[in-house]
């Protein structure tokens, strides 16, 4: 290991998480990562690369990364893997003809090795469209009673209206610093 | 008696083999420093951004071919870092001096430690990018004019009593005569 991941990797025991949030395209990510830093959200055009914020919330600094979902763009994903701590996975409840897509997209990534410490949010976005899947639906659709790798949760979200996400937020960032920060 | 010879023999050893180590990450530290604020090292930094600045926009989102450009930079800088220690310590292990620095990182000054990590932060990263970028394009917060008007005005105020052309001040007296 070189100097600098070191260096980097002490420094971020100090109260800093690095989340990656991952999903099909059109599932809602870049909307949800910009309601809950308080920007406007209309006018959100597919991402193609990726994006980053850091946020304040709780006494913790979190650093939060979006990729793009398309098909194309999957590949890539495996380069941001790389000491995350939590790892959120956004679901359009309302597109039922892809659930099995997302299903095992899913499982791909929970057989990473560099994710097998990261602690896992579904979030069940879009539920104030009409014809969403409920929450319990995505999680047998997902089949997520079966995961026993990570410590995970499914939680029901409008990313428009900002309904739950803090909720989300706030269950995964308890989750990780249950994991982490208690063990020195 | 032999027993207590013995144990005060270690004590020495223990001692003199704690500052020893004190004084050997000391100098690493010295040297790190050193390292990165030579020239050669800013002359890399400069190389690597004049070979990928037109890559980047100043956009909020980035592009994939960013993290590419990232994993090298950290890779270069790390390596140049490592190497140039391993010049300048006879000797010097990577592995002994990371050992110690688990220990001792808070014992490295503030400025130093920002600076190395500011090379494995991305957003630092792709700022230096956008900076290098408007800076050679020209696009961007001009800062010229401002360097201009402040550096003919210390020029005017030094060199008052000599009578100097404040419009051409990069001619000398002699010249003016």
């Amino acid at each position: 290991m070189g100097l600098l991941t070191i260096l980097k990797k002490m420094k971020q025991k100090e109260k800093e998480m690095r989340i990656l949030m991952l999903g099909l395209d059109n599932a809602g990510k870049t909307t949800i990562l910009k309601k809950f830093n308080g920007e406007d959200i209309n006018a959100i055009e597919p991402t193609l690369g990726f994006n980053i914020k850091t946020l304040e919330h709780r006494e913790f600094k979190l650093n939060i990364w979006d990729v793009g979902g398309q098909k194309s763009l999957r590949s890539y994903w495996r380069n941001y893997f790389e000491s995350t701590d939590g790892l959120i996975w956004v679901v359009d409840s309302a597109d039922r003809r892809r659930i099995g897509d997302c299903k095992k997209e899913l499982k791909g990534l929970l057989l990473e090795e560099r994710l097998s410490g990261a602690t896992l949010l579904v979030f069940a976005n879009k539920q104030d469209l009409p014809g969403a899947l409920s929450a319990e639906e995505i999680r047998d659709a997902l089949d997520l009673e079966s995961i026993k790798t990570h410590h995970w949760t499914i939680q029901w979200c409008s990313a428009v209206t900002g309904e739950k996400l803090l909720d989300g937020i706030d269950w995964i960032i308890s989750d990780i610093a249950s994991r982490i920060f208690t063990m020195d | 008696m032999a027993g207590f010879k013995d144990l005060n023999l270690d004590e020495d050893l223990a001692v003199g083999r704690s500052s020893r180590a004190d004084t050997r990450f000391d100098t690493t530290v010295g040297h790190i420093e050193d390292i990165i604020m030579e020239e050669r090292f800013q002359t890399l930094q400069h190389d690597f951004k004049e070979k990928y600045y037109h890559h980047f926009t100043d956009d909020e989102e980035n592009k994939l071919i960013y993290t590419d450009i990232f994993k090298e930079y950290v890779g270069l800088v790390e390596n140049y870092i490592q190497g140039e220690l391993k010049n300048r310590i006879s000797g010097f292990s990577m592995e002994d001096f990371s050992k110690t620095l688990e220990n001792r990182h808070d014992q490295i000054g503030g400025d130093i430690l920002d600076m190395l990590l500011s090379f494995t932060d991305f957003v630092a990263f792709k700022q230096m990018f956008l900076e290098y970028k408007s800076a050679k394009e020209g696009t961007g917060m001009d800062f010229s004019d401002l360097i201009t008007i402040r550096s003919t005005t210390s020029l005017r105020d030094e060199h008052q009593g000599m009578q100097i052309d404040p419009d051409s001040p990069r001619e000398g007296p002699s010249s003016n005569r």
